[in-house]
């Protein structure tokens, strides 16, 4: 019937046009186009309440979130500019990189202004965390550049004097920092060392005389460098860098150390040069700091871990310099869990926009003179964009099972919490990536336009995958905790607890020779299959580390040539992780549409694992098996198809924060708009 | 027109010259406020020309120095009194739907306010395409000092006004002229009043649902009128420092604060505004403005149905009753409101405003559909 009306627009269209005979009558018809655009709200309804689902997705904060994303749109410094009838925020990326960065600045001190940040530092709690969360998440959903540039100050910087520092910091700094009365930035990445923190060549030592810290970059390789703020804005750093004491080095120790006066003038034997223009993220001013003797007194070494006395000795209440070395890292799982949730707020605007796009935008039809057809209507586009929303969908309630287990952190979660956080933060952003390059192909040609977001946010988001932590050498920390986990239990004869493995103890799950619809649908089934994997490839793992190392190689070496198994193992244990906080998402509501859609979405999150490679490769899956399970995801998306506008408008993304190819692009692009 | 006119069809007054329509709201003494049948006559003539190929625009104003002063709310509390308060809820869900269609119509509609436009006035006639303001035009939305919220789509309209400025003409029912409503974008155009009739006159020649030919139409017409040097307008900078807050606490604190740093007397009678309103009003109007801004008109009209179906009931706060008791009743203009403070809200209290009526047979305001209408641009982008 939609489809009839459609044909007697346009024909009616193609006649009116055709008899216009009188100049006014011309130029109504010129702007009455032969294709309209028909909102998808009108061609789509929703079969559950979107605002229960986006309180599920976002969970927490949900009027605060509102609250912020509303102070956005209403400000000329976020940028609005109208497309078809609707304003859209989004930073000019056609600017300069100078004045991104200045556009940055101003955005932070007009959230400043508008108390956005009060308690960010200065309050704690569960509370307060997950309301700084939501903040961020929110932030980050207007600009990448702009939420990295205040994670550095408020996580990286502010973070390392709430945990590395003592009372007297405390008193000394958060205030300050809170109210942005110095800009800070957090200097521990070098030219020759990134992710290999304990490597760094930046060397303090110690004066006595003066009771005085000096800090010094050897050579070249320990320039620091991508040093977010300090190209132009910071006034303080946190300088990471080797503790020489009496010619012993006591490893990574962190000082604050000021490297621009109140008027923004670099400070003495200090120098700073530019990191230069990026592929993304330019509204962040990266920077490369030498120290040339720096001389900062003694209290400025954050001593919660270790202190040096006035005398000059060494004291350290933690004897071991690798535990002493994980203590140091601890805060920074905060950055990590920040980073692993804004790739999933990323990813849903990219997916949003994709799918209202896909509702709006037709192609070729099927017949001659019919109405072409909608792009979500062809079974190739639903297989491209559905499984995504099920992965965005698993995601969220991994994200929100992750803060919950950050801000309720004990010392003996933090293990739990490091592998998590880096497993998660990893798997997300590469996903992230994944989801927004097929966003961009899903939406052609106006993809690759910047002011419609998809294309634009890859590259900044790109460096997510490597900023704190390279994603892969976060994996391989992954399989190597899992592998001292496997170790351990062995040794002491113990059951395995914690990190989720207590599946291990459980006797080996067995996947049935043919699967039907109804296994492949069945949560008990879906588990099974992801913690055989894990179960098999930790197996596998053990056993082809200790074989190498039996074979007389070390262990550091044995974990490098076992990279492959690794790698599997550390995707293995972050779906099945992940998948589990689905099921419990699910098992907290009752029955209803909600929790039918989800069950469709938990199922085909699931399949899309279990269609891993891995499957096949290792042989928990027979080839008619396999074949089953893409036959099901096919299925699963064509069931999808009529909840995709609901999925995604759940996420609760204001339209402004979109980009116009979701709404009208017809309007947003005619001539009168030029 | 038909021969037979019953009185209350009396209260619109219509009339047609070729493809233009002009509707009159006819209730003088009541300053043209919206009664039942009023709104009635409107909806039903609305959907009638949307499907009539011969109207190509609708003229809307009203009769005597009032465009419409709102809805008539002395008799929504009458009926309630009398009968239950799903009368009242009557009341509004046909002119929410009013304002739905208004907001979503396929042709032009121009309102000229050449007078009072409240409440339910703004209701009907900022959600349409072309407000024409005048010299006379006086604007506000005074439902916080009547124990109510700004309602009939105001949360979409109001919350896009630039800045801030929406939150601070729902809060404080502050008044705005002609000149005020153009530059925030209530009005669309100012034409001095001595030439409405010619404009009306140009615009019933119109045979183009075009908006660009109207808006021209209108363009020879216009004047730009200069703002008062004491305009609200001109201090947007402060009205965007501190109703941005995120509590209505937060928002009169900041006030105060600016008003330490400098004897303001325009701030100190704001603040007194404020706190002569309803406490719980203030509260589920801010909640509800920045709810919708984020929202289209629809699903902020479903919203203010809720609201305004709780406000009602009476079951959370009794204020609407005491707020009209106090103004347009006994008219003492000494509303005790319960909960008397800001402080003693919870915000679980204003939450139950935004749920679900729990009554049997109530249903949430279901919208007429639009989608068999070939939308403008316009419309669209209000969804």
């Amino acid at each position: 019937m939609d489809r009839a009306f459609q044909r007697s627009k346009i024909l009616t269209n193609h006649l009116l046009q055709s008899s216009a005979s009188s100049p006014a009558r011309i130029r109504s018809l010129s702007s009455n186009a032969c294709l309209n655009y028909t909102p998808p709200e009108f061609s789509e309804n929703y079969a559950f309440d979107i605002k229960e689902m986006r309180k599920l997705l976002d969970r927490h904060n949900v009027e605060e979130r509102d609250w912020l994303f509303g102070m956005m749109r209403q400000s000329k410094v976020f940028n609005p500019r109208v497309r078809g009838g609707k304003v859209f925020v989004s930073p000019d990326y056609n600017q300069s990189m100078e004045q991104q960065r200045e556009m940055t600045l101003k955005r932070i001190e007009y959230l400043l202004e508008r108390g956005v940040f009060k308690g960010w530092l200065t309050e704690n709690g569960e509370e307060a965390e997950m309301r700084k969360f939501a903040c961020f998440e929110v932030l980050s959903i207007f600009d990448h550049s702009l939420a990295t540039k205040l994670g550095v100050h408020f996580f990286l910087w502010g973070g390392a004097i709430q945990f590395f520092g003592t009372k007297h910091h405390h008193d000394k700094w958060l205030k300050d920092t809170e109210n942005l009365s110095i800009r800070c930035c957090f200097a521990m990445t070098e030219l020759g060392h990134g992710s290999n923190v304990r490597g760094i060549e930046t060397v303090t030592t110690y004066d006595s005389n003066t009771g005085e810290f000096v800090i010094s970059t050897p050579c070249e390789s320990a320039q620091k460098y991508w040093i977010g703020g300090a190209a132009n804005h910071a006034t303080h750093t946190i300088a990471f860098s080797q503790l020489n004491i009496n010619g012993t080095s006591q490893g990574v120790h962190a000082f604050i150390v000021q490297i621009r006066d109140a008027d923004g003038n670099v400070c003495p034997n200090i120098r700073i040069a530019d990191c230069g223009h990026k592929i993304g993220l330019n509204g962040v001013d990266n920077g490369r700091i030498w120290f040339d003797n720096v001389r900062v007194p003694r209290e400025n070494l954050l001593n919660s871990v270790a202190d040096v006395s006035p005398d000059g000795k060494y004291l350290s209440s933690i004897k071991d310099p690798d535990q002493r070395f994980a203590a140091f890292m601890a805060p920074l799982t905060g950055g990590r869990v920040n980073i692993a949730v804004s790739a999933v707020y990323q990813a849903k605007v990219g997916l949003a926009i994709a799918i209202r796009y896909a509702l709006t935008r037709r192609a070729f039809s099927l017949k001659p003179n019919e109405p072409e057809v909608l792009l979500l209507d062809y079974p190739s586009h639903q297989r491209r964009l559905l499984p995504l929303i099920a992965k965005i969908y698993a995601m969220s309630f991994a994200a929100n099972y992750m803060k919950m287990l950050y801000v309720k952190r004990t010392p003996q979660s933090n293990k739990t919490i490091h592998v998590v956080s880096s497993s998660f933060k990893a798997t997300f952003t590469w996903n992230n990536m994944q989801i927004l390059q097929e966003c961009r192909e899903a939406c052609g040609g106006q993809g690759l336009k910047t002011e419609n977001r998809v294309g634009h946010l890859k590259g900044e988001y790109d460096v997510q995958s490597t900023f704190e932590g390279d994603n892969h050498v976060l994996m391989q920390q992954v399989s190597k905790a899992l592998l001292a986990e496997y170790v351990a239990a062995q040794k002491r004869n113990k059951a395995f607890k914690g990190l989720g493995l207590e599946h291990m103890n459980k006797p080996c799950p067995i996947i049935p020779s043919q699967l039907t619809s109804t296994t492949l649908r069945c949560s008990q089934f879906q588990m099974d299959a992801l913690c055989l994997r894990e179960r098999d490839l930790l197996n596998r793992f053990v056993a082809e580390v200790s074989q190498l190392k039996s074979k007389g190689e070390s262990e550091e070496h044995a974990f490098i040539m076992s990279y492959e198994l690794a790698e599997d193992l550390g995707r293995a244990f972050s779906d099945r992780a992940i998948f589990q906080t689905f099921v419990e998402a699910e098992a907290t509501l009752a029955a209803g549409s909600l929790k039918d859609v989800l069950g469709i979405l938990r199922s085909l999150y699931a399949l899309i694992c279990i269609e891993d490679v891995a499957f096949l490769q290792y042989g928990y899956l027979s080839v008619d098996n396999a074949t089953a399970v893409r036959r099901e995801i096919t299925k699963i998306c064509s069931e999808l198809r009529p909840h995709a506008f609901a999925l995604v408008s759940s996420f609760g993304i204001p339209d402004a924060f979109l980009s116009p190819i979701a709404f009208d692009w017809i309007d947003a692009n005619s001539w009168s708009s030029v | 027109m038909a021969s037979s006119v019953s009185p209350q069809q009396d209260e619109v007054l219509v009339e047609a010259n070729s493809f233009a329509r002009t509707l009159t709201l006819n209730r003088p003494k009541q300053l043209n406020a919206l009664s039942f049948q009023m709104i009635s006559r409107l909806l039903e003539l609305f959907l009638a020309y949307e499907e009539d190929p011969n109207v190509k625009l609708v003229i809307v104003k009203g009769k005597g120095r009032a465009f419409c002063a709102g809805g008539d709310v002395a008799a929504v509390v009458r009926d309630i009194r009398a009968d239950c308060w799903k009368a009242g809820a009557n009341f509004f869900l046909k002119e929410f739907t009013l304002n739905y269609l208004m907001a979503t119509y396929s042709k032009p509609q121009v309102s000229i306010l050449n007078g009072i436009v409240m409440g339910g006035g703004a209701g009907a006639s900022v959600h349409g395409r072309f407000r024409v303001a005048t010299e006379n035009s006086v604007f506000a939305m005074p439902e916080t000092a009547l124990g109510l919220f700004p309602d009939v789509g105001a949360s979409y309209f109001l919350s896009r006004l630039p800045g801030f400025f929406g939150e601070y003409v729902g809060l404080t029912g502050s008044r705005l002229d002609g000149a005020e409503m153009l530059a925030c974008g209530l009005a669309t155009h100012f034409v001095p009043s001595a030439k409405l009739p010619m404009l009306e006159a140009a615009l019933c020649d119109v045979d183009s649902s075009d908006p660009a030919i109207i808006s021209s139409i209108i363009d020879q017409y216009c004047e730009q009128p200069s703002l008062n040097e004491q305009s609200v307008y001109n201090r947007l900078d402060v009205i965007d420092r501190c109703f941005s807050q995120k509590t209505v606490e937060e928002i009169l604190s900041a006030l105060e604060r600016e008003v330490v740093h400098r004897m303001d007397g325009w701030i100190s009678a704001t603040i007194q505004t404020l706190k002569k309103a309803s406490p719980t009003s203030l509260k589920i109007s801010l909640r509800s403005i920045r709810k919708g801004r984020l929202q289209g008109v629809g699903p902020c009209l479903v919203r203010e149905y809720r609201m305004v179906c709780h406000v009602m009931r009476g079951e959370v706060s009794k204020d609407f009753f005491e707020g009209c008791r106090a103004l347009l009743l006994d008219k003492d203009k000494n509303p005790k409101w319960e909960p008397s403070k800001l402080e003693l809200i919870a915000d679980g209290t204003v939450d139950c405003y935004f749920s679900k009526v729990n009554n049997e047979d109530w249903e949430d305001l279901k919208l007429p559909t639009r989608s068999k209408f070939n939308l403008p641009p316009f419309a669209i982008a209000k969804l």
